[in-house]
């Protein structure tokens, strides 16, 4: 591990909504991680928990509210110029969870993919931009008939594909999917997660996988975080998170999700998770601290001792 | 186990701008007593209008049940007047959406909304149709319900307006709840209260339940038998074990396979190629065989008949005739069917 | 449960051979939005007929006033007040196209025979004697030019208003939305009577005092939309692909406000319309020579118990248009609406 190269490490990031108001929300409170070059970090938690908000703010669709990205030692933060951002909009892509929403409807399949290089000026020649596009299309499994097709045309998962060819398009080293599978059918989320893992193979990208359905990220995910409103409780290995869980939620997590094989569905035990069960004394600082090699629990000193053991 | 209900060569089509679609072609299936059937399949292949027709709840302006009979408790619901079926909607069937914030009415308290059917289908005076209301939102797991009896659906989580949901679904001990999708809107710790609460209730009250649902895990939690379906046909039915561990048609082999276990490490997983079928001009022979690796000549000309694999167990495919070859299903298919070797494969 | 009666022959069972290409193959017609939309609208009859009826008097207002040999602003006080006679249909008893009108007595007379007059005035003459039929044209043409125009300005004003107050939110949302609370706290008969107070009355000024409030709508709707439009993922994405605030706008955020745009430009037209005539109604409109509907209504309706025909006639050419409108803007909802698609 410590030979991989940091692509990306997020520096106590905090991301509130409605800040001052009322109804202040704190949807990312302080999180801090490492994404390393070429692997797949998943990340987990349920509804409301400030997954997607963390992804959005990493790729600067919202103004962080405190804390650093760093892109390969640079902060992608703060005032920037039109030249830099630029740059980082190059780096960074995105793939959306709606396959409805993500695609304009009143725009050509040609145009949606096309929309990258268009902005950066990628396409010398339109012939160039067609081709470009053709290409795309077949890397993500469609064909050039499509080019000329309306979103609404298309299943969910041949948008969902889309979308992928899109973020494609300005040839990204990192790319943030947030849910790009939970629309999908069961069958068709295979197609999607395969297609992401073999260009992930091709082209060496980084993601940031973001989902709620447990299975598919530990097959997808090298290492996987889990959150619970707004907050980083665990980090680890996926095999290590799903076999040596040590943050109660995360363990009400995993034994709250059915798995596809009814005998032992059948001797489910769920555990609840309630928050005041760590009795967490005022003067007891709660952190991020690493039980074993690479792996992280949220917790406090005392609780960190037990976790060692 | 005696059947409570049967659908018999359903066929439903939708009168659209673009024409005819064919969103039913000939569905079977019957639900025994005091069971959990549930049906999967991917989005669009008919599992939502199938259950609609049961409620006799499809769009009148442009739906049409072509063929087929549903019976129930000796009576055919599709020949019942409006009248009739609404003594049988909230009463002997009741359904839950799944979209616990627009099923509830936001401007009318949860008391006075499960209330409602109870007074209507029961005759209980105002009180004691108040009684039973706050034993059922108990019964459900709301805490403090005599408090909670008079808040408004916007002072509840999702997870508690399910409940609410449910409640009101049950109020009048129906024969059947038909669940669509109850729990897709829902977090994994929730839907898993929920399941749990469903499978509570179904043994204190002996409903018997169709629960809709494309996640394959919750169809192992909550099923005693499974109906697969696929443009607009059931392409196999079974007992939860025979689909889970013995799957016979390609169709479930891909659904099965394609969704990892936790110890899933192959680099690709297996993935059904290609798009669902076009209703609208759904294919000739069978709608699977355009993205079906195991497709034959018999595919593309007509369409399978449902073979007998056991008692309780049908597949929709020409595999499982006589004459065909014997194909090797997925590796994921194999590795269950060891995993379960209850079942002596031929 | 498996029966089939007839023997399948054993080579039906070898494998297919299946092009994988067709399992993405999409077998509809590519239809883009407006494709579509025109499929929808074609499909309601009632819009269908309006809009042929609106065809048909949009040409009639354009050429109408030179098909008759009479000029509209000519007056022949000789000629006043004749009642409609039309060649080649004044001989069909029950139409009202004979040259005749009945007395308060009941008495018939036909004041062309009794006037000697040659001529055949369509729809009649009015106190003056000017020609209706070029007028009730002119009129036409004057009030639906005067709605256009201001259904235009409304457009452009509240599309731009409501899509920068709702794009840029925060501040500039905030400020902008007072203004528009401001305006329509106002009771907008108010304003457009000062207007016209100030202004002297005139095409313009009253399509001015139309458009000073009419477009508070318009914006409303328009800022709902970009509200909800520029949270959507594909404008996210965009704006992750670094698309400027120019492009999303015009590539993202317009295209997809053209269904809501049109709809409510279509309703306000028949709102203009009526307005206007209303304002002409009390007296506040156009001034002679100008005529529009409703001056024409308004001078018809001084003369009703004597000359019926000369209230009729414009009254029935604004119900059409108002109705026929109205009817359009419906069945575009309908088509363009993406709620009711399936
Ligand atoms: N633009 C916003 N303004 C105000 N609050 C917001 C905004 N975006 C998100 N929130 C709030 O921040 C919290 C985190 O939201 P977020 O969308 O990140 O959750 P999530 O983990 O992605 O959930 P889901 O699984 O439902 O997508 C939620 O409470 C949400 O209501
Ligand atoms: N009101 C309607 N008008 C026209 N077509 C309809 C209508 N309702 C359903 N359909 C069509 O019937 C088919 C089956 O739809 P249905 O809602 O049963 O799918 P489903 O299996 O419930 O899918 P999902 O998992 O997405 O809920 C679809 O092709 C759909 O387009
Ligand atoms: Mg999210
Ligand atoms: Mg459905």
């Amino acid at each position: 591990m410590e030979t991989k190269k940091k692509l990306l490490e997020i520096r106590n990031l905090k991301q509130y909504f409605n800040i001052g108001k009322p109804n202040e929300v704190r949807a990312v409170d302080g999180i801090s991680f490492d994404i390393y070059e070429g692997e797949t970090l998943g990340l987990v938690g349920e509804s409301g928990c400030g997954k997607s908000t963390t992804g959005r703010t990493i790729i600067r669709l919202y103004d962080a509210t405190d804390g650093e990205v760093l892109y390969d030692g640079v902060n992608v933060h703060g005032k920037k110029s039109k030249e830099e951002l630029k740059s980082f909009n190059h780096k960074m892509q995105m793939i959306f969870q709606d396959p409805y929403a993500s695609l304009n409807p009143r725009m050509k399949v040609s145009d949606v993919i096309a929309e990258g290089m268009d902005i950066h000026g990628l396409a010398k020649t339109k012939e160039e931009r067609m081709n470009k596009v053709y290409e795309l299309l077949e890397t993500v499994g469609l064909n050039k008939e499509h080019a000329n097709r309306y979103p609404h045309e298309f299943s969910g998962g041949q948008r969902q594909r889309i979308g992928i060819a899109r973020a494609l398009a300005v040839d990204p080293d990192f790319i943030i999917a947030d849910e790009p599978i939970s629309a999908l059918d069961v069958s068709i989320q295979a197609q999607v997660v395969n297609l992401m893992k073999k260009l992930q193979k091709e082209k060496g990208l980084t993601y940031l996988f973001i989902a709620h359905d447990l299975s598919m990220v530990k097959y997808i995910s090298d290492r996987i975080g889990v959150m619970y409103f707004g907050k980083l409780v665990e980090l680890a290995p996926a095999e290590e998170l799903y076999n040596n869980p040590k943050h109660p939620y995360t363990q009400s997590l995993l034994s709250a999700i059915p798995l596809p094989d009814p005998i032992s569905e059948r001797s489910r035990k769920r555990k609840t998770y309630d928050p005041k069960m760590h009795n967490y004394q005022a003067d007891e600082t709660v952190e991020l601290r690493e039980v074993s090699p690479g792996h992280f629990v949220l917790c406090s000193e005392k609780e960190f001792a037990q976790y060692k053991k | 186990m005696s059947k409570i209900l049967e659908v018999n060569n359903l066929n439903i089509s939708f009168h659209t701008f673009a024409g005819e679609v064919k969103a039913i072609r000939g569905v079977n299936f019957h639900l025994n007593k005091g069971e959990t059937l549930a049906i999967v399949g991917e989005s669009g292949s008919g599992k939502s209008v199938t259950t609609k027709a049961i409620m006799r709840l499809l769009p009148e302006s442009n739906s049409e049940i072509k063929e087929g009979e549903i019976l129930f408790d000796g009576k055919d619901l599709t020949k019942l007047t409006d009248k009739q079926m609404q003594g049988i909607r909230g009463k002997e069937i009741s359904m839950i959406f799944q979209d616990p914030m627009t099923s509830l009415n936001p401007t009318m308290t949860v008391g006075k909304q499960i209330m409602e059917p109870i007074i209507k289908h029961q005759n209980m005076s105002k009180s004691a149709a108040k009684q039973r209301a706050i034993e059922l939102l108990k019964l459900v797991g709301i805490p403090m319900a005599e408090e909670r009896f008079k808040q408004y659906p916007h002072q509840f989580s999702g997870g508690m307006r399910q409940r609410v949901v449910i409640a009101i679904a049950l109020a009048c001990n129906p024969q059947i709840l038909i669940a669509d999708e109850p729990t897709t809107a829902l977090d994994v710790t929730i839907q898993a209260q929920i399941l749990e609460l469903m499978k509570d209730l179904q043994k204190k009250i002996d409903t018997s339940i169709i629960f809709i649902t494309h996640d394959l895990g919750v169809v192992a939690n909550v099923a005693d038998r499974v109906a697969v379906m696929y443009g607009g046909r059931i392409i196999e039915i079974g007992t939860v074990d025979e689909i889970f561990y013995n799957p016979q048609h390609p169709y479930t082999w891909g659904l099965i396979s394609s969704m990892p276990d936790l110890d899933t490490a192959e680099d690709e997983l297996y993935a059904i190629p290609g798009s669902p079928p076009d209703l609208l001009n759904p294919p000739k022979g069978d709608a699977f065989a355009p993205r079906n690796e195991y497709a034959m000549k018999i595919d593309l000309e007509q369409e399978p008949p449902m073979f007998k694999v056991s008692d309780t167990h049908y597949a929709a495919t020409w595999l499982l005739h006589p004459d065909a070859p014997k194909v090797e299903p997925p590796a994921a298919v194999i590795k269950r069917r060891e995993m379960y070797p209850g079942f002596n494969n031929k | 449960m498996a029966q089939f009666d007839e023997k399948i022959s054993k080579d039906q069972f070898e494998p297919a051979i299946i092009d994988a290409s067709t399992s993405e193959r999409i077998s509809k017609p590519s239809l883009n939005y407006w494709q579509d939309a025109w499929l929808r609208v074609r499909k309601n009859k009632g819009a269908i007929v309006s809009l042929v009826v609106i065809g048909f008097l949009i040409i009639m207002a354009l050429i109408g006033p030179s098909l008759s040999k009479f000029d509209s602003n000519k007056q022949n006080t000789k000629h006043a007040n004749l009642p409609p006679r039309i060649e080649a249909l004044e001989n069909i008893s029950w139409l009202p196209f004979d040259g005749t009108r009945t007395l308060k007595n009941g008495n018939v007379v036909n004041p062309y025979e009794q006037k000697q007059i040659e001529e055949y005035y369509w729809f009649g003459t009015d106190a003056l004697g000017r020609d209706q039929f070029s007028r009730v044209w002119k009129g036409t043409q004057i009030s639906l030019y005067i709605a256009f125009l201001a259904a235009f300005i409304d457009m452009v004003i509240g599309v731009t208003f409501g899509a920068v107050s709702g794009y840029f939110g925060g501040r500039v949302d905030n400020i902008m939305q007072r203004i528009i609370e401001v305006l329509s706290g106002i009771p907008n008969l108010v304003i457009v009577i000062l207007m016209i107070i100030v202004l002297k009355p005139g095409i313009i000024s009253i399509t001015v005092a139309l458009t000073i409030t009419g477009w508070v709508s318009m914006a409303r709707v328009i800022r709902a939309q970009v509200l909800k439009l520029k949270n959507q993922e594909f404008v996210l994405a965009s704006r992750t692909l670094g698309a400027s605030h120019a492009k999303i706008i015009f590539k993202h955020l317009l295209p997809n406000l053209a269904g809501v745009i049109i709809i409510n430009t279509m309703f306000s037209i028949p709102n203009a319309i009526f307005f206007e005539a209303f304002l002409s109604f009390i007296g506040l409109g156009l001034q002679d020579p100008l005529a529009s509907l409703g001056t024409l209504i308004d001078e018809g309706f001084r003369a009703m118990i004597a000359f019926p025909y000369q209230m009729l006639v414009p009254a029935i050419v604004i119900s059409v248009v108002m109705i026929a409108f109205n009817m359009i803007a419906d069945g575009l909802r309908d088509a363009l609406d993406p709620k009711m698609r399936d």
